[in-house]
Protein backbone atom coordinates (compact mmCIF):
# COMPACT_ATOMS: atom_id res chain seq x y z
CA UNK A 1 0.00 0.00 0.00
CA UNK A 2 1.16 3.54 -0.94
CA UNK A 3 2.03 6.27 1.47
CA UNK A 4 0.19 8.62 -0.06
CA UNK A 5 -1.94 8.41 -3.42
CA UNK A 6 -2.87 11.43 -5.05
CA UNK A 7 -5.37 11.01 -7.55
CA UNK A 8 -6.71 13.44 -9.92
CA UNK A 9 -6.31 16.52 -8.29
CA UNK A 10 -7.26 19.37 -9.69
CA UNK A 11 -7.11 23.47 -8.61
CA UNK A 12 -8.09 26.49 -10.49
CA UNK A 13 -7.64 30.31 -9.01
CA UNK A 14 -9.89 32.76 -10.44
CA UNK A 15 -8.15 35.99 -11.17
CA UNK A 16 -10.53 39.01 -11.91
CA UNK A 17 -12.60 37.57 -14.61
CA UNK A 18 -10.61 34.64 -15.77
CA UNK A 19 -9.27 31.34 -14.19
CA UNK A 20 -5.93 30.24 -13.63
CA UNK A 21 -5.98 26.35 -14.02
CA UNK A 22 -3.00 25.65 -11.31
CA UNK A 23 -2.84 21.63 -10.95
CA UNK A 24 -4.60 19.74 -13.57
CA UNK A 25 -5.51 16.03 -13.17
CA UNK A 26 -2.82 15.46 -11.28
CA UNK A 27 -2.09 11.63 -10.24
CA UNK A 28 1.09 10.07 -8.36
CA UNK A 29 1.64 7.76 -5.51
CA UNK A 30 4.90 7.94 -2.51
CA UNK A 31 6.03 4.48 -1.26
CA UNK A 32 7.24 4.57 2.52
CA UNK A 33 11.10 5.71 2.76
CA UNK A 34 10.88 6.74 -1.11
CA UNK A 35 11.90 10.11 -2.00
CA UNK A 36 9.28 11.79 -5.01
CA UNK A 37 10.78 14.71 -7.28
CA UNK A 38 8.25 17.65 -8.08
CA UNK A 39 10.48 19.49 -11.18
CA UNK A 40 9.02 22.09 -13.51
CA UNK A 41 9.23 25.80 -14.25
CA UNK A 42 8.02 28.63 -12.04
CA UNK A 43 3.92 28.63 -12.39
CA UNK A 44 4.36 25.05 -13.12
CA UNK A 45 1.88 24.16 -10.20
CA UNK A 46 4.76 22.51 -8.17
CA UNK A 47 4.13 24.72 -4.96
CA UNK A 48 0.57 23.97 -5.61
CA UNK A 49 0.74 20.36 -5.42
CA UNK A 50 2.55 20.94 -2.29
CA UNK A 51 0.12 22.97 -0.46
CA UNK A 52 -2.81 20.88 -1.80
CA UNK A 53 -1.12 17.97 -0.19
CA UNK A 54 -0.38 19.45 3.38
CA UNK A 55 -4.03 20.59 3.23
CA UNK A 56 -3.02 24.16 3.43
CA UNK A 57 -5.42 24.53 0.78
CA UNK A 58 -8.53 22.86 -0.93
CA UNK A 59 -8.64 21.24 -4.21
CA UNK A 60 -11.56 21.71 -6.51
CA UNK A 61 -11.45 18.04 -7.50
CA UNK A 62 -9.89 15.07 -6.57
CA UNK A 63 -8.58 12.39 -3.99
CA UNK A 64 -5.71 12.34 -1.33
CA UNK A 65 -5.55 9.01 0.50
CA UNK A 66 -2.15 9.01 3.27
CA UNK A 67 -1.48 6.23 5.13
CA UNK A 68 -4.88 4.80 4.17
CA UNK A 69 -6.93 6.82 4.74
CA UNK A 70 -9.22 9.76 3.35
CA UNK A 71 -6.92 13.00 4.05
CA UNK A 72 -9.52 15.35 2.17
CA UNK A 73 -12.57 14.26 4.88
CA UNK A 74 -10.55 15.12 7.66
CA UNK A 75 -11.61 18.32 9.73
CA UNK A 76 -10.91 19.93 12.79
CA UNK A 77 -9.04 18.55 15.16
CA UNK A 78 -8.54 15.29 13.56
CA UNK A 79 -6.92 16.35 10.87
CA UNK A 80 -4.99 18.80 13.31
CA UNK A 81 -3.79 15.35 15.05
CA UNK A 82 -2.82 13.88 11.89
CA UNK A 83 -0.86 17.08 10.15
CA UNK A 84 1.34 15.03 13.05
CA UNK A 85 2.68 12.85 10.71
CA UNK A 86 2.81 14.43 7.50
CA UNK A 87 4.89 17.65 7.86
CA UNK A 88 6.83 20.86 5.74
CA UNK A 89 10.02 22.54 5.11
CA UNK A 90 9.53 25.96 3.56
CA UNK A 91 11.90 27.65 0.78
CA UNK A 92 12.59 30.69 2.66
CA UNK A 93 13.68 29.23 6.38
CA UNK A 94 13.54 33.34 7.67
CA UNK A 95 9.78 33.51 6.67
CA UNK A 96 8.60 30.12 7.84
CA UNK A 97 9.17 31.03 11.23
CA UNK A 98 7.42 34.16 13.39
CA UNK A 99 10.13 36.50 13.54
CA UNK A 100 9.14 37.12 17.46
CA UNK A 101 9.92 33.42 17.76
CA UNK A 102 13.04 31.72 19.56
CA UNK A 103 14.58 28.42 18.44
CA UNK A 104 13.42 26.90 21.68
CA UNK A 105 9.69 28.01 21.20
CA UNK A 106 9.88 26.85 17.51
CA UNK A 107 11.21 23.40 18.46
CA UNK A 108 8.80 23.15 21.11
CA UNK A 109 4.89 24.32 19.76
CA UNK A 110 4.91 20.69 17.84
CA UNK A 111 6.14 18.80 21.01
CA UNK A 112 3.43 20.38 22.99
CA UNK A 113 0.79 20.39 20.43
CA UNK A 114 0.89 16.32 20.09
CA UNK A 115 1.57 16.00 23.27
CA UNK A 116 4.37 14.10 22.86
CA UNK A 117 6.74 15.30 25.34
CA UNK A 118 5.85 16.67 29.14
CA UNK A 119 6.64 20.30 29.80
CA UNK A 120 9.32 19.34 31.72
CA UNK A 121 11.00 16.61 29.59
CA UNK A 122 10.25 18.97 26.60
CA UNK A 123 13.95 21.15 26.95
CA UNK A 124 15.85 17.91 26.85
CA UNK A 125 13.61 16.50 23.62
CA UNK A 126 14.72 19.59 21.98
CA UNK A 127 18.28 19.22 22.58
CA UNK A 128 18.01 15.82 20.89
CA UNK A 129 16.25 17.50 17.98
CA UNK A 130 19.15 20.32 17.65
CA UNK A 131 21.83 17.46 17.91
CA UNK A 132 20.24 15.27 15.67
CA UNK A 133 19.97 17.88 12.76
CA UNK A 134 23.63 18.88 13.46
CA UNK A 135 23.62 22.26 15.42
CA UNK A 136 24.54 22.86 19.01
CA UNK A 137 22.08 22.79 21.88
CA UNK A 138 23.18 25.63 23.50
CA UNK A 139 21.62 27.29 20.44
CA UNK A 140 17.76 26.71 21.71
CA UNK A 141 17.69 30.41 23.69
CA UNK A 142 18.43 32.11 20.31
CA UNK A 143 16.24 34.09 18.37
CA UNK A 144 15.37 33.13 14.93
CA UNK A 145 16.85 35.96 13.09
CA UNK A 146 19.91 35.26 14.99
CA UNK A 147 21.13 32.43 13.42
CA UNK A 148 22.88 31.84 9.87
CA UNK A 149 20.39 30.78 7.34
CA UNK A 150 21.79 27.31 6.95
CA UNK A 151 21.12 26.82 10.60
CA UNK A 152 17.41 28.28 10.00
CA UNK A 153 16.79 25.48 7.98
CA UNK A 154 18.10 22.97 10.25
CA UNK A 155 16.06 24.00 12.98
CA UNK A 156 13.01 23.90 10.09
CA UNK A 157 14.34 20.09 9.58
CA UNK A 158 14.28 19.31 13.38
CA UNK A 159 10.85 20.83 13.43
CA UNK A 160 9.89 18.80 10.47
CA UNK A 161 10.69 15.53 12.17
CA UNK A 162 10.21 16.16 15.82
CA UNK A 163 6.64 14.73 15.15
CA UNK A 164 8.12 11.55 13.91
CA UNK A 165 6.34 12.08 10.11
CA UNK A 166 5.57 9.58 7.63
CA UNK A 167 6.29 11.96 4.59
CA UNK A 168 8.15 15.44 4.46
CA UNK A 169 6.75 17.82 1.56
CA UNK A 170 10.39 19.86 0.91
CA UNK A 171 9.32 22.72 -1.16
CA UNK A 172 12.26 24.43 -2.51
CA UNK A 173 14.51 23.69 0.63
CA UNK A 174 17.48 23.90 -0.59
CA UNK A 175 16.86 26.75 -3.10
CA UNK A 176 17.96 29.29 -0.75
CA UNK A 177 20.80 27.90 0.53
CA UNK A 178 24.35 28.87 -0.69
CA UNK A 179 26.12 26.16 -2.84
CA UNK A 180 28.15 24.71 0.21
CA UNK A 181 25.43 24.50 2.99
CA UNK A 182 23.11 23.07 0.29
CA UNK A 183 25.22 20.08 -0.19
CA UNK A 184 25.15 19.72 4.21
CA UNK A 185 21.38 20.00 4.13
CA UNK A 186 20.81 17.04 1.19
CA UNK A 187 23.33 14.62 3.29
CA UNK A 188 21.46 15.49 6.33
CA UNK A 189 18.81 14.71 4.38
CA UNK A 190 19.70 11.26 2.70
CA UNK A 191 20.72 10.29 6.65
CA UNK A 192 17.15 10.85 7.87
CA UNK A 193 15.93 8.93 5.39
CA UNK A 194 18.12 6.40 5.62
CA UNK A 195 17.72 6.22 9.68
CA UNK A 196 13.61 7.16 9.63
CA UNK A 197 12.17 5.67 6.53
CA UNK A 198 10.61 9.08 6.06
CA UNK A 199 9.48 9.53 2.34
CA UNK A 200 10.40 13.19 1.03
CA UNK A 201 7.82 14.77 -1.68
CA UNK A 202 10.85 17.33 -3.21
CA UNK A 203 9.99 20.30 -4.94
CA UNK A 204 12.73 21.86 -7.30
CA UNK A 205 13.29 23.59 -10.22
CA UNK A 206 17.32 22.25 -9.89
CA UNK A 207 17.57 19.06 -11.79
CA UNK A 208 21.18 18.83 -10.21
CA UNK A 209 19.81 18.36 -6.92
CA UNK A 210 16.27 15.78 -8.19
CA UNK A 211 18.97 13.38 -9.74
CA UNK A 212 21.33 13.34 -6.63
CA UNK A 213 18.53 13.06 -3.94
CA UNK A 214 15.12 12.07 -5.96
CA UNK A 215 14.44 8.08 -6.62
CA UNK A 216 11.59 9.09 -9.10
CA UNK A 217 10.46 11.93 -10.72
CA UNK A 218 7.36 13.89 -12.20
CA UNK A 219 8.13 16.62 -14.51
CA UNK A 220 5.53 19.37 -14.29
CA UNK A 221 4.26 21.68 -17.68
CA UNK A 222 1.41 24.01 -16.73
CA UNK A 223 -0.29 22.06 -14.00
CA UNK A 224 0.36 18.73 -15.89
CA UNK A 225 2.45 15.73 -15.63
CA UNK A 226 4.92 15.99 -18.61
CA UNK A 227 6.65 13.10 -17.78
CA UNK A 228 7.64 10.71 -14.95
CA UNK A 229 9.75 7.71 -14.12
CA UNK A 230 13.44 6.79 -12.16
CA UNK A 231 14.75 10.38 -11.36
CA UNK A 232 17.89 9.18 -13.22
CA UNK A 233 16.72 8.10 -16.52
CA UNK A 234 14.53 10.91 -16.76
CA UNK A 235 17.41 13.36 -16.28
CA UNK A 236 19.72 11.90 -18.10
CA UNK A 237 17.76 10.99 -21.21
CA UNK A 238 14.30 13.12 -21.06
CA UNK A 239 11.69 12.64 -23.43
CA UNK A 240 9.35 15.53 -23.08
CA UNK A 241 9.65 18.97 -24.57
CA UNK A 242 9.62 20.17 -21.22
CA UNK A 243 12.31 18.36 -19.76
CA UNK A 244 14.50 18.94 -22.43
CA UNK A 245 14.41 22.34 -21.84
CA UNK A 246 14.91 21.86 -18.17
CA UNK A 247 18.05 19.60 -18.60
CA UNK A 248 19.30 22.39 -21.33
CA UNK A 249 18.94 25.20 -19.26
CA UNK A 250 20.99 23.50 -16.23
CA UNK A 251 24.15 24.18 -17.24
CA UNK A 252 26.52 22.84 -14.41
CA UNK A 253 24.23 19.50 -13.84
CA UNK A 254 26.88 17.70 -15.41
CA UNK A 255 29.80 18.25 -12.59
CA UNK A 256 26.87 18.52 -9.66
CA UNK A 257 26.13 14.73 -10.68
CA UNK A 258 29.84 14.01 -10.80
CA UNK A 259 30.00 15.69 -7.26
CA UNK A 260 27.10 13.49 -6.29
CA UNK A 261 27.94 10.06 -7.49
CA UNK B 1 22.31 54.83 19.32
CA UNK B 2 20.21 53.41 22.26
CA UNK B 3 16.54 53.94 21.60
CA UNK B 4 15.77 56.12 24.27
CA UNK B 5 18.87 58.82 22.84
CA UNK B 6 16.87 58.45 19.58
CA UNK B 7 13.68 59.03 20.76
CA UNK B 8 14.80 62.27 22.55
CA UNK B 9 17.11 63.83 19.52
CA UNK B 10 13.52 65.37 18.49
CA UNK B 11 12.62 68.83 19.99
CA UNK B 12 8.79 67.74 19.86
CA UNK B 13 9.85 64.51 21.58
CA UNK B 14 11.57 66.33 24.26
CA UNK B 15 8.91 69.02 25.00
CA UNK B 16 6.23 65.45 24.81
CA UNK B 17 8.66 63.70 27.33
CA UNK B 18 8.55 66.72 29.78
CA UNK B 19 5.12 67.86 29.35
CA UNK B 20 4.15 64.41 30.30
CA UNK B 21 6.69 63.99 32.74
CA UNK B 22 5.14 66.33 34.27
CA UNK B 23 1.92 65.27 34.79
CA UNK B 24 2.87 61.94 35.87
CA UNK B 25 4.95 63.21 38.90
CA UNK B 26 1.81 65.47 39.36
CA UNK B 27 -0.16 62.58 39.97
CA UNK B 28 2.45 60.41 42.10
CA UNK B 29 3.29 63.30 44.27
CA UNK B 30 -0.85 64.53 44.58
CA UNK B 31 -1.38 62.41 47.72
CA UNK B 32 2.30 63.74 48.93
CA UNK B 33 1.80 67.00 48.71
CA UNK B 34 -2.11 67.16 49.28
CA UNK B 35 -2.73 64.73 52.01
CA UNK B 36 -6.35 64.32 52.66
CA UNK B 37 -9.48 65.02 50.24
CA UNK B 38 -8.58 67.73 47.98
CA UNK B 39 -12.35 68.15 47.95
CA UNK B 40 -12.47 69.93 51.38
CA UNK B 41 -13.00 73.58 52.30
CA UNK B 42 -9.30 75.03 52.88
CA UNK B 43 -9.91 78.54 52.90
CA UNK B 44 -12.11 81.67 52.09
CA UNK B 45 -14.41 81.47 48.80
CA UNK B 46 -13.50 82.25 45.57
CA UNK B 47 -9.85 83.61 46.57
CA UNK B 48 -8.06 84.57 43.14
CA UNK B 49 -4.38 83.16 42.04
CA UNK B 50 -1.04 84.37 44.03
CA UNK B 51 -2.85 86.27 46.90
CA UNK B 52 -2.40 83.67 49.60
CA UNK B 53 1.24 81.36 49.53
CA UNK B 54 -0.75 78.93 51.51
CA UNK B 55 -3.39 78.37 48.90
CA UNK B 56 -1.35 79.05 45.37
CA UNK B 57 -4.02 79.06 43.37
CA UNK B 58 -6.76 80.14 45.46
CA UNK B 59 -9.58 78.94 45.86
CA UNK B 60 -13.01 78.17 44.33
CA UNK B 61 -16.53 79.04 44.98
CA UNK B 62 -16.79 76.60 47.89
CA UNK B 63 -13.03 77.25 49.60
CA UNK B 64 -11.65 74.30 47.77
CA UNK B 65 -7.85 74.60 46.79
CA UNK B 66 -7.60 74.91 43.41
CA UNK B 67 -3.94 73.54 43.51
CA UNK B 68 -4.99 70.44 45.47
CA UNK B 69 -7.64 69.87 43.25
CA UNK B 70 -5.79 70.30 39.91
CA UNK B 71 -3.17 67.75 41.19
CA UNK B 72 -5.79 64.92 41.78
CA UNK B 73 -7.61 65.69 38.66
CA UNK B 74 -4.14 64.77 37.07
CA UNK B 75 -4.26 61.02 38.23
CA UNK B 76 -8.29 61.34 36.97
CA UNK B 77 -7.11 61.85 33.53
CA UNK B 78 -4.12 59.51 33.21
CA UNK B 79 -6.22 56.32 34.97
CA UNK B 80 -9.06 57.60 32.38
CA UNK B 81 -6.70 57.94 29.55
CA UNK B 82 -4.93 55.00 29.75
CA UNK B 83 -7.27 52.49 30.83
CA UNK B 84 -9.36 53.93 28.15
CA UNK B 85 -6.87 53.24 25.35
CA UNK B 86 -6.01 50.07 26.87
CA UNK B 87 -9.37 48.96 26.52
CA UNK B 88 -9.72 50.32 23.46
CA UNK B 89 -6.66 48.59 21.85
CA UNK B 90 -7.14 45.52 23.48
CA UNK B 91 -10.98 45.42 22.29
CA UNK B 92 -10.28 46.61 18.59
CA UNK B 93 -7.05 44.40 18.34
CA UNK B 94 -8.74 41.00 19.25
CA UNK B 95 -11.83 41.74 16.85
CA UNK B 96 -9.93 42.89 14.13
CA UNK B 97 -7.33 39.68 14.62
CA UNK B 98 -10.66 37.20 14.39
CA UNK B 99 -12.16 39.26 11.48
CA UNK B 100 -8.91 39.13 9.21
CA UNK B 101 -7.71 35.71 10.03
CA UNK B 102 -11.24 33.93 10.37
CA UNK B 103 -12.32 35.76 7.17
CA UNK B 104 -15.84 34.76 5.57
CA UNK B 105 -18.93 35.04 7.85
CA UNK B 106 -17.21 36.13 11.11
CA UNK B 107 -15.24 38.69 9.41
CA UNK B 108 -18.74 40.06 7.75
CA UNK B 109 -20.59 40.02 10.84
CA UNK B 110 -17.53 41.53 13.16
CA UNK B 111 -16.56 44.50 10.52
CA UNK B 112 -20.34 45.30 10.34
CA UNK B 113 -20.39 45.77 14.05
CA UNK B 114 -17.30 48.01 13.89
CA UNK B 115 -19.58 50.48 11.38
CA UNK B 116 -21.96 50.46 13.49
CA UNK B 117 -20.34 51.82 16.39
CA UNK B 118 -18.09 53.81 14.33
CA UNK B 119 -21.49 55.43 12.73
CA UNK B 120 -22.07 56.88 15.88
CA UNK B 121 -20.42 59.37 16.96
CA UNK B 122 -18.40 58.11 19.71
CA UNK B 123 -18.67 60.95 22.13
CA UNK B 124 -22.60 60.79 22.10
CA UNK B 125 -22.14 57.04 22.62
CA UNK B 126 -20.17 57.98 25.62
CA UNK B 127 -22.60 60.44 26.84
CA UNK B 128 -25.57 58.11 26.01
CA UNK B 129 -24.48 55.21 27.51
CA UNK B 130 -23.17 56.81 30.74
CA UNK B 131 -26.49 58.56 31.12
CA UNK B 132 -28.28 55.03 31.43
CA UNK B 133 -25.73 53.10 33.70
CA UNK B 134 -24.66 56.10 35.77
CA UNK B 135 -21.64 57.72 36.21
CA UNK B 136 -18.29 56.01 37.85
CA UNK B 137 -14.69 56.15 36.54
CA UNK B 138 -14.95 52.34 35.46
CA UNK B 139 -18.47 53.42 33.38
CA UNK B 140 -16.17 55.97 32.22
CA UNK B 141 -13.70 54.20 30.82
CA UNK B 142 -16.09 51.83 29.19
CA UNK B 143 -18.11 54.40 27.77
CA UNK B 144 -14.67 56.20 26.40
CA UNK B 145 -13.35 52.70 24.84
CA UNK B 146 -17.23 52.05 23.33
CA UNK B 147 -16.88 54.84 20.80
CA UNK B 148 -12.56 54.52 20.35
CA UNK B 149 -12.20 50.36 19.30
CA UNK B 150 -13.02 50.90 15.95
CA UNK B 151 -10.34 52.46 14.68
CA UNK B 152 -7.82 49.66 16.06
CA UNK B 153 -10.30 46.88 15.22
CA UNK B 154 -9.69 48.03 11.58
CA UNK B 155 -5.88 48.49 11.24
CA UNK B 156 -5.11 45.18 13.52
CA UNK B 157 -7.61 43.75 10.31
CA UNK B 158 -5.58 44.89 7.66
CA UNK B 159 -2.42 43.87 8.85
CA UNK B 160 -3.49 40.75 9.85
CA UNK B 161 -5.33 40.13 6.67
CA UNK B 162 -1.73 40.52 4.91
CA UNK B 163 0.07 38.13 7.66
CA UNK B 164 -2.40 35.56 7.15
CA UNK B 165 -0.83 34.57 4.06
CA UNK B 166 2.85 34.41 5.41
CA UNK B 167 4.43 30.97 5.33
CA UNK B 168 5.28 31.11 9.24
CA UNK B 169 1.14 31.08 9.40
CA UNK B 170 0.93 27.85 6.98
CA UNK B 171 3.79 26.52 8.67
CA UNK B 172 1.90 26.74 12.03
CA UNK B 173 -0.89 25.21 10.15
CA UNK B 174 1.20 22.49 9.07
CA UNK B 175 2.63 21.47 12.46
CA UNK B 176 -1.11 21.43 13.67
CA UNK B 177 -1.96 24.33 15.69
CA UNK B 178 -4.89 25.57 16.96
CA UNK B 179 -6.46 28.39 14.51
CA UNK B 180 -7.12 30.08 17.86
CA UNK B 181 -3.98 29.75 19.31
CA UNK B 182 -2.36 30.85 15.55
CA UNK B 183 -4.45 34.13 15.28
CA UNK B 184 -3.49 34.99 19.32
CA UNK B 185 -0.08 33.77 19.51
CA UNK B 186 1.84 33.91 15.62
CA UNK B 187 -0.38 36.56 14.08
CA UNK B 188 -1.42 39.40 16.48
CA UNK B 189 2.04 40.29 17.98
CA UNK B 190 2.88 40.57 14.79
CA UNK B 191 0.28 42.76 13.73
CA UNK B 192 0.46 45.18 17.36
CA UNK B 193 3.04 48.18 16.24
CA UNK B 194 0.35 49.44 13.44
CA UNK B 195 -2.28 49.65 15.98
CA UNK B 196 0.00 50.60 18.89
CA UNK B 197 1.20 53.65 16.79
CA UNK B 198 -2.22 55.20 17.30
CA UNK B 199 -2.32 54.69 21.05
CA UNK B 200 -1.09 58.08 21.72
CA UNK B 201 -3.92 59.60 19.74
CA UNK B 202 -6.57 57.40 21.64
CA UNK B 203 -5.12 58.66 25.34
CA UNK B 204 -5.66 61.99 24.16
CA UNK B 205 -8.93 62.05 22.73
CA UNK B 206 -10.20 59.53 25.81
CA UNK B 207 -8.86 62.70 28.12
CA UNK B 208 -10.72 64.91 26.07
CA UNK B 209 -13.67 62.54 26.08
CA UNK B 210 -13.38 62.22 30.09
CA UNK B 211 -13.33 66.39 30.27
CA UNK B 212 -16.22 66.57 28.21
CA UNK B 213 -18.05 63.94 30.00
CA UNK B 214 -17.68 65.46 33.25
CA UNK B 215 -17.97 69.28 31.85
CA UNK B 216 -21.68 68.26 31.46
CA UNK B 217 -21.59 66.66 35.13
CA UNK B 218 -21.39 63.18 34.24
CA UNK B 219 -18.08 62.32 35.60
CA UNK B 220 -17.17 59.81 38.60
CA UNK B 221 -18.72 62.91 41.37
CA UNK B 222 -16.52 61.28 44.25
CA UNK B 223 -13.00 61.89 41.76
CA UNK B 224 -11.89 65.69 40.77
CA UNK B 225 -12.35 65.89 37.53
CA UNK B 226 -10.46 68.84 34.96
CA UNK B 227 -13.62 69.20 33.26
CA UNK B 228 -15.53 69.35 36.02
CA UNK B 229 -13.29 71.76 37.66
CA UNK B 230 -14.13 73.74 34.28
CA UNK B 231 -17.98 73.28 34.72
CA UNK B 232 -17.87 74.46 38.31
CA UNK B 233 -15.63 77.72 37.06
CA UNK B 234 -18.29 78.06 34.24
CA UNK B 235 -20.91 79.99 36.42
CA UNK B 236 -18.41 82.74 37.71
CA UNK B 237 -16.61 83.28 34.45
CA UNK B 238 -16.85 87.10 34.62
CA UNK B 239 -15.68 87.62 38.20
CA UNK B 240 -13.23 84.66 38.76
CA UNK B 241 -12.26 83.08 34.70
CA UNK B 242 -9.16 81.52 36.77
CA UNK B 243 -11.33 78.82 38.15
CA UNK B 244 -12.03 77.61 34.41
CA UNK B 245 -8.76 78.91 32.70
CA UNK B 246 -6.29 77.07 34.89
CA UNK B 247 -7.73 73.45 34.19
CA UNK B 248 -8.05 74.61 31.06
CA UNK B 249 -4.30 75.24 30.71
CA UNK B 250 -3.53 71.76 32.29
CA UNK B 251 -5.83 70.15 29.96
CA UNK B 252 -4.43 71.56 26.53
CA UNK B 253 -0.66 70.95 27.86
CA UNK B 254 -1.84 67.17 29.08
CA UNK B 255 -2.95 66.17 25.51
CA UNK B 256 -0.69 68.67 23.77
CA UNK B 257 2.45 66.57 25.75
CA UNK B 258 0.39 63.01 24.56
CA UNK B 259 0.08 64.52 21.29
CA UNK B 260 3.89 65.01 20.96
CA UNK B 261 5.53 62.29 22.86
CA UNK B 262 3.30 59.34 21.03
CA UNK B 263 4.96 61.86 17.90
CA UNK B 264 8.15 61.35 18.62
CA UNK B 265 8.02 57.18 19.47
CA UNK B 266 6.32 56.85 15.87
CA UNK B 267 9.35 58.80 14.20
CA UNK B 268 11.73 56.91 16.42
CA UNK B 269 10.25 53.53 15.29
CA UNK B 270 10.34 54.86 11.77
CA UNK B 271 14.12 55.63 11.88
CA UNK B 272 14.77 52.46 13.10
CA UNK B 273 13.04 50.45 10.15
CA UNK B 274 14.22 52.69 7.31
CA UNK B 275 17.61 51.04 8.99
CA UNK B 276 17.65 48.05 9.50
Amino acid sequence: MSLLTVSNLSKRYRRGGNTVIAVDDISFHIEPGETLALAGPSGSGKSTIARLVLRLIEPDAGGIEFEGDDFLTLHGAALRARRARLQMVFQDPLAAFNPRATVARVLDDPLRIHGIASRAERPRRIAALLERVGLAADLAPRAIHEISGGQRQRVAIARAIATKPSLIVLDEAVSALDVSVRGQILDLLLDLQRQERIAYLFISHDLGVVRALAHRVILLDAGRIAESGDARAVIDAPQSAIGKALVASAPKLKRTTQDAS
Amino acid sequence: MSPLRRFLRTPEAIAGAILLGALVAMALIAPLLFPGDPQAIAGPALLPPFQDWSLPLGTDRLGRDVLAELFHGARTSIAVGLAAAVAALAIGSVVGTLAGFAGGLVDEVLMRITDAFQTVPSFLLALAFVSVVGPSLGIVVIAIALGTWTGPARIARAEVLSIRERDYVASARAIGMHPLEIAFREVLPNALPPVLAMSSVIVAAAILTEAALSFLGLGDPNRVTWGGMIAEGRAVLRTAPFLSIVPGIALVLTVLGVYLAGEGIVETTAVKRGLS
